[in-house]
């Protein structure tokens, strides 16, 4: 009956900020939509100044080839330049993600067969654009003719990197584990112990810690309470999510089960999580600068945004220990791999083990006097 | 058996002493009330008594139960209302107190009629269902009695109950908490910076300073510890020597103290020697330039006891990580 006052009282009061309760569904979903429009898929419109000092015919073939790519696939816009100082420093000025140099020349050189050079100078200060103008202008020279012509590149690093146009969908739907998993944390520090850090701030705690409620009845009251409307949220979050990446189209009843009782699993350990970090704590404050801390911390570490096998070696052995890499790696497994119970056993047991863990220290260590 | 008792009671933080060998009894069914200056010790015995600070020394049982090895029985046993205001805002009226009586874990039945019972003594009935955050301060605290009275406590702790309100909301609280005294017979545990709440209401009253008890008798023999009934209060043109000696030998001056111009003369039956007063400073060619006349009161035991000066107090320590003048501890 104790515990049971504690858990409605909270919910009473949770519904009755309804603003927290957008804020909690609203924010992972606009994540969502924001690192699915940025992060992701082509890059586009990157400024080129091209610098003509030959005007042969075959730098006018050079030309109609960067067109074609600004025509095209749009990756880069040509902006043209006769002063090929004047384009470098403004390359070096971050004006131009790179300036396309035709020397003097060239369609000489190139005739001759004498080893023609264009000369390709770029920001390495923003590498992903450099790597892209790189890429792209690398693509279309040779079509001007054979292996005659070697781009000069003034940057250290060439990497490549391929740029699947036709990925976006499925990039987007791999996020939806992510953010669910961001959705179960925000509302683990959105309820649970901020109640009883409000409680705290405003004086309130002092009255119920003279009454009978002993440290499991408070703890728990609290942590239920969290873990209904964690659960709620997080529900809400991966139906949204999942209906606006077309996810929902491929699970069957029983995955829908499985995924619910992870979000609740997860749920429960963050829950505990907070209460352990955050269970002394008398300001509203310092859960908004720890809880931001932490959410960079647990988040991207999760393997949600990026694989855990390419971590450096110290982030992976974070990543062993931070139960949001394990519930990213059990719900993406249930989302796209199905209801395969082998694939995730060891994130079940990781998760049900911290949770344990995390609920007996978070009861044990609570201070039941002020 | 008595409802409070305590043996050596000591709480350091710090190098402060909160509370030094503090011991006293307080007996079943009495009004006992905690006086002294801010700082001196009243919240820190009170929340010691209350089962939510541990002592650094000492014991202390309340209601037949020490509060170190049975905190648990003892919170069954009493009733708290906090110096600070400690309702719940995001709760209305009547869901503070439903919630309260269920960490009490009285049955629905009998729990839904004593919310109502005490929503309607503490006139409430009609605001209950309102968040207590629309509600005044005197509307708050008249719900915090209520609240601490929700499951029959033996005894009931008072922290300034009446701090901050205004003199209406204060005469309603004292009706409220003499009514429900007699009703169930409550021994009650109060502190009060109102001497004249104190001395109306009390049976026996401590005063503290610096933590230690340095008075505990009723108000009545208090009072008696000062000489005279009276106290008169004179500013004179001047000072001349002899002037305090030939008035202490008016029979019935009972003390005749001096400070600058003011003269402050304890005395029996102050109207009938008044006019000898007068007679005597004008054997001296000293005018009276003001004068009051009034019964001693409670508070004249109290500067007695604890002085005049303003404490010292620790101030409360704040952290300066986080800012927002969250005291670390009251």
């Amino acid at each position: 009956m104790r515990t049971i006052a504690i858990i409605k009282r909270d919910l009473k009061k949770f519904f009755r900020n309804p603003l927290i309760i957008i804020v909690s569904i609203l924010m992972p979903m606009i994540y969502l939509i924001v690192v699915g429009n940025t992060v992701q898929g082509e890059l586009k419109n990157l400024p080129v100044v091209l610098v003509d000092m030959d005007r042969g015919p075959y730098a006018t073939r050079v030309i109609e080839l960067v067109r074609a790519i600004e025509a095209g696939p749009k990756t880069i816009r040509v902006f043209y330049m006769s002063n090929p100082e004047r384009a470098i420093e403004d390359v070096k000025q971050g004006k131009y993600a790179g300036a396309l140099i035709i020397p003097e020349g060239f369609s000489r050189d190139v005739i001759r067969s004498q080893g023609a050079e264009l000369g390709l100078f770029m920001d390495n200060i923003d590498i992903i654009s450099a790597n892209a103008v790189h890429a792209s202008v690398l693509a279309a020279v040779p079509f001007l003719t054979k292996e005659h012509i070697s781009v000069r590149v003034d940057t250290t690093r060439p990497i490549l990197k391929s740029v699947e146009l036709s990925r976006k969908i499925d990039y987007d739907q791999s996020l939806v584990p992510g953010v669910v998993v961001m959705a179960v944390f925000m509302g683990a520090l959105s309820t649970g112990v901020f109640n009883l850090i409000m409680d705290r701030f405003l004086g309130i705690h002092e009255s119920y810690l003279v009454t009978p409620l002993n440290k499991m009845d408070i703890v728990l009251g609290l942590i239920v309470s969290g873990l209904i409307l964690t659960t709620g949220i997080a529900v809400i979050v991966f139906a949204a999510s999942s209906m606006l990446t077309g996810i929902f189209m491929f699970l069957g009843l029983s995955t829908y089960i499985m995924i619910i009782a992870l979000i609740i699993l997860t749920s429960l350990g963050l829950l505990g999580l907070m209460f352990i970090l955050l269970g002394r704590a008398d300001h509203p404050r310092i859960v908004g600068v720890f809880g931001g801390f932490l959410n960079v911390i647990l988040f991207f570490p999760s393997g949600a945004i990026y694989p855990v096998a390419s971590f450096p070696g110290w982030l992976q052995v974070f990543a062993k220990v931070n139960p949001e890499a394990y519930a990213v790696h059990a719900l993406r497994s249930l989302m796209f791999r199905g209801g395969d119970i082998a694939a995730i056993r060891s994130d079940l047991i990781f998760l049900a083990l911290f949770t344990t863990a995390v609920l007996t220290i978070a009861i044990v260590t609570f201070k039941r006097r002020l | 058996m008595p409802s409070v008792e305590t043996g050596n009671l000591t709480k350091i933080y710090g190098k402060n002493r909160a509370l030094d060998n503090v011991s006293f009894q307080v007996e079943d069914g009495e009004i006992f009330g905690l006086l002294g200056p801010n700082g001196a010790g009243k919240t820190t015995l009170i929340r010691i008594l209350t089962t939510i600070l541990l002592p650094t020394s000492g014991s202390a049982r309340v209601a037949g139960y020490d509060v170190l090895s049975h905190p648990s029985r003892v919170r069954r046993l009493i009733g708290v209302v906090s110096q600070a205001m400690t309702s719940d805002l995001d709760l209305t009226a009547r869901e503070n107190l439903n919630v309260y009586g269920q960490f009490f874990e009285i049955p629905k039945r009998e729990r839904l009629e004593k919310v109502e019972y005490l929503l309607d003594i503490v006139g409430l009935l009609e605001h209950g269902n309102e968040l207590v955050a629309s509600y005044s301060g005197g509307m708050r605290r008249r719900l915090e009695i209520a609240r601490g009275l929700i499951h029959k406590p033996r005894i009931l702790f008072l922290d300034e109950p009446t701090i901050g309100l205004d003199p209406q909301s204060r005469l309603v609280v004292w009706d409220l908490i003499r009514r429900f005294i007699k009703e169930d017979n409550i021994t009650l545990f109060l502190t009060t910076h109102y001497m004249e709440e104190a001395e109306t209401i009390c049976n026996r009253i401590a005063i503290i300073d610096s933590g230690k008890i340095v008075a505990l008798d009723s108000p009545e023999r208090l009072k008696q510890e000062i000489p005279g009934s009276d106290v008169i209060e004179l500013r004179l043109s001047g000072i001349t020597n002899g002037i305090a000696d030939s008035l202490l030998a008016i029979p019935g001056v009972r003390e005749v103290a001096l400070n600058g111009l003011i003269a402050k003369i304890n005395l029996d039956n102050g109207a009938h020697l008044l006019p000898a007063i007068i007679d005597e400073l004008r054997k001296y060619d000293v005018a009276i330039e003001d004068i009051s006349m009034r019964q001693l009161t409670l508070e004249d035991v109290f500067i007695r006891y604890t002085g005049k000066s303003i404490r010292d107090e620790e101030i409360k320590k704040v952290s300066y990580f986080i800012g927002a003048g969250v005291p670390r501890r009251m």
